[in-house]
């Protein structure tokens, strides 16, 4: 990774290498082959930096500084280790996210990731090289660091696994930190923004870093609360890691689509990482429903899973419905193919259905399993007799709201021409406003004191009061009110699913012959035979 | 007979910034192993169209392909294709001649032994092997060219776009640069090549394409142009005495237009051949005028430029 380069190696150099070092030189840079170009490049660019010098070498001063100041003074272990982990966590939940977020920023502002992104590297190597040299310089921190955590274990009164896990939380929160950065640096090439962001991004890096460190750093080693002989610590761990798992895939995806070619598919990996959040989503909720056996969790997840979808939702129907030849190159041909998989196409419609029925399938998911267990006698809580009507008005108020959002972001598309961040911005106002606006009006004539009787069809597209009456008193008692809602809700909905057809008619578009030949000269391997479908949803071209 | 597939085509190419044209309805071919020069004043659209070639910006109508592939359909194709070095570029701080070329490399896939062999290449082509460990930051005009001249052919690209590759250099370096394009036009490389300095183009392109405020006003080979847009020749004659009178003489004839007077020399434009150019000297000296001159050539790129683009020149 670090050959000399001065003078590149010739053929004959290469075969006639001997002896210990040469050949393990050899076979080092042979491994450097395989390594993400952009992390061999910054490796070589941080070994010769300034701030890393300068980082490093005061993260070692105040390491071995702390370790003589602790022995002087006669400090416990708790507070000792407590004093290293301050020592590495100012460059790993600051320093390093920052300069992962600066080393992506700079590239777009100096001009240099114009001459990058024309390589070969794809968006999603260059996202995840800057990523892979962020966890690079973390690793060299920890083991500049570990003979000294190495040292405060053998004074005893800690616990090495509340250590461990202190050090692997906060290495994925600097992992989560240095995604969200590159992400961050991906969302303008303006620099006005660019300063704005990198302002904000820092405070949210200090406070995050700060109330990690200092509410719970500090407290998991004083009180060793955490009891490691429970398995369902274990899994309780699983499931954050899970949680930070999936929010770093999404930020990495989100990241590269930002940053890839125009006529790319950006939409289908967002969906596909959507959809395992979904699988990864429902499946804890059940595990602790089961496991704890409240009511409560379900609805607060929920919630919880409706907001997600309600957020996910406004940026799919944001998207333009205009294919580019080369995304419908590759649209699903064969009918159950184009049932299944056509919602994973760009594209307003696709996304608006893709939101509404992922929603759909985790409230039933929930409804489902609330019945089940209220049928074995396990506690629903005080709106055990409301749940299902709740998730269902839920569900049909975010599929009425979105689909409203959708219609006016597809009427303005006619005249503007506008990117993601205005569609977020009118659902919000109309999510907004249907409370609002309710609100001012029964203010206006009757006083703005709130009381379930107070409950009219003028509070038809006030969501929150609604759903808070159905969570207290049921359906039954306006059913005229809930029924309009119904059926409001129903014909938005039906009015949005055949809009969708323009973006599910869509067909596939031939390859150009020309793509097809560079094909053949590619993967000649793929073309010695003829061609046959690998699965019932795989046609020939 | 099959028509050779061109390896750079613009087809009815638009690049519009609110009510600016930048390029407007631009079309050409450019042939495998040419060498195209791009010509026009700044911000007459010559990198924007460049810039949607090189796949780093998409053009508003129209689409432009390399080696047959669209540059909006398939830039990943034609990255893979073609080397773009632009007027200006950044670089990294604390990296070297060797590691950036290096880096560039591996980016464009080159693993193993192929990668040594085009970095000895191209380090060897543009004359960076003894600067190799030289920090680019450091690098004085010329050799940060040939640096981005070597980063732009590092993984062997069938289609070259120069932009301004002459800008800011010195004449040797110029002579240096001209000698490299053609070498890399003998090699079957494809050139487009941008640059005011209008000379330097007349010398190493097959063919020309002007362009003014977007479009696109002639295209073809030099010497189709100058016959296109200049047909007249330039004639230099050095008159000892009445240097007024045969001016006179001159303007009056039907063969001779743009009669200029600059105290012994006349300059004028003829229509005619060498051998009209001939007989019209005789009738001067016929005329008892005392000819101590009389030469002639072709009018110069710069004065097709010029006639072309209408003089207006920013």
């Amino acid at each position: 990774m670090t050959s000399d380069l001065s003078v590149p190696r010739d053929d004959a150099q290469a075969d006639a290498a001997t002896g210990v070092w040469s050949r393990m030189d050899l076979y080092l840079e042979r491994a450097g082959e395989w390594l993400n170009p952009i992390l061999v490049k910054e490796s070589r660019q941080a070994l010769k930096s300034k701030q890393f010098t300068i980082t490093f070498a005061l993260l070692l001063l105040c390491g071995w500084g702390w370790s003589f100041l602790g022995t002087m003074v006669g400090g416990r272990a708790v507070e000792i280790v407590y004093g290293y982990y301050w020592v590495l966590a100012i460059p790993l939940l600051v320093i390093v996210p920052f300069s992962a977020y600066r080393s992506l920023a700079a590239e777009r502002e100096d001009g240099t990731y114009e001459l990058l992104s024309i390589t070969g590297l794809n968006s999603r190597q260059i996202v995840t090289g800057k990523l892979g040299s962020a966890i690079l310089q973390m690793l060299v921190y920890y083991s500049a660091l570990s003979p000294c955590i190495a040292f405060t274990y053998l004074l005893r009164g800690v616990s090495i696994l509340s250590v461990l896990l202190i050090l692997f939380y906060t290495f994925v929160l600097s992992l989560s930190a240095s995604a969200v950065g590159l992400f961050a640096a991906t969302l303008t090439k303006h620099r006005n923004w660019q300063v704005l962001i990198s302002v904000v991004y820092l405070c949210a890096l200090l406070l995050v870093g700060w109330i990690w460190s200092e509410e719970l750093v500090w407290d998991l080693l004083r009180y060793e609360s955490i009891r490691f002989d429970n398995p369902e610590t274990w899994v309780a761990n699983l499931a954050i890691v899970s949680g930070f798992g999936a929010g770093i895939l999404m930020t990495i995806v989100a990241a590269a689509a930002n940053i890839t070619f125009a006529s790319d598919n950006r939409a289908t990996r967002l969906r596909i990482v959507m959809l395992l959040h979904q699988g990864l989503y429902v499946g804890w909720m059940i595990y602790w429903y089961v496991k704890e056996q409240h009511g409560e969790w379900l609805l607060v997840m929920s919630c919880f899973g409706a907001a997600y979808w309600t957020l996910t939702g406004a940026l799919m129907t944001g998207e333009t419905a205009e294919l580019s030849p080369r995304v419908k190159r590759s649209l699903p041909q064969s009918l159950l193919a184009r049932m299944l998989f056509t919602w994973f196409n760009p594209g307003a419609g696709t996304g608006y259905v893709f939101a509404v029925i992922n929603l759909g399938v985790l409230l039933a998911v929930g409804v489902i399993a609330g019945t089940v267990g209220k049928t074995l006698g396990r506690s629903m809580g005080y709106f055990a007799d409301h749940y299902a009507w709740f998730s269902l008005f839920l569900w049909m108020y975010i599929a009425a709201y979105l689909g409203v959002g959708r219609i006016i972001i597809a009427a303005l598309r006619r005249f503007l021409h506008f990117g993601l961040l205005l569609p977020v911005l009118i659902h919000i106002m109309l999510i907004v406003l249907g409370v609002a606006i309710p609100m001012i009006i029964h203010g206006w004539y009757y006083g703005f004191e709130f009381y379930e009787r107070d409950y009219s069809l003028l509070h038809a597209m006030n969501w929150a009061f609604s759903l808070g009456i159905i969570m207290d008193e049921g359906v039954e008692i306006y059913p005229f009110t809930f029924g309009v809602i119904a059926i409001g809700s129903v014909l938005i909905f039906v009015v949005n699913y055949f809009l969708a057809i323009r973006d599910v008619e869509q067909v596939r578009l031939a390859t150009p012959q020309r793509v097809q030949e560079d094909d053949r000269e590619i993967h000649p391997e793929r073309f010695l035979e003829p061609r046959k479908p690998k699965s019932p949803w795989d046609e020939d071209d | 007979m099959i028509r050779p597939q061109p390896m750079i085509e613009l087809r009815r190419l638009f690049r519009i910034f609110g009510d600016t044209r930048a390029v407007d309805d631009v079309s050409f071919e450019v042939n495998a192993g040419q060498v195209f020069g791009y010509i026009g004043p700044n911000g007459a659209g010559k990198t924007t169209s460049m810039r949607i070639l090189a796949t780093l910006d998409l053009p508003t109508f129209g689409d432009a392909f390399v080696d047959g592939f669209s540059v909006i359909n398939d830039p990943d194709r034609v990255r893979r294709r073609l080397g773009f070095m632009p007027d200006d570029f950044g670089t990294y701080p604390y990296v070297n001649c060797a590691e950036y070329l290096d880096f560039y490399a591996r980016a464009y896939g080159l693993v193993g032994r192929e990668r040594h062999r085009a970095l000895r290449h191209v380090m060897g082509f543009t004359g960076l092997d003894r600067m190799a460990e030289k920090p680019i930051r450091g690098l004085s005009k010329g050799m940060k060219q040939r640096l981005c001249l070597g980063r732009s052919m590092i993984h062997d690209p069938s289609v070259l776009i120069l932009d301004e590759p002459a800008a800011g250099l010195d004449p040797r370096a110029r002579i240096e640069l001209r000698v490299m394009i053609r070498e890399l036009a003998a090699g079957g490389k494809t050139v487009l090549v941008s640059s005011h300095i209008l000379t330097e183009l007349a010398e190493i392109c097959d063919q020309i394409g002007i362009i003014e405020q977007g479009r696109l006003l002639a295209t073809g080979s030099v010497a189709d142009i100058q016959k296109q847009f200049a047909p007249h020749r330039q004639i230099r004659a050095r008159v000892l005495d009445r240097v007024a009178d045969v001016a006179q003489w001159l303007s009056q004839r039907d063969d001779v237009s743009d009669v200029r007077v600059d105290g012994e020399l006349l300059r004028f434009s003829h229509e005619g051949n060498r051998l009209q150019e001939a007989a019209l000297l005789k009738e001067m000296v016929q005329a008892d005028f005392v000819v101590a001159e009389f030469a002639s050539h072709e009018k110069s790129l710069e004065d097709v430029f010029l006639h072309v683009t209408q003089g207006y020149v920013q």
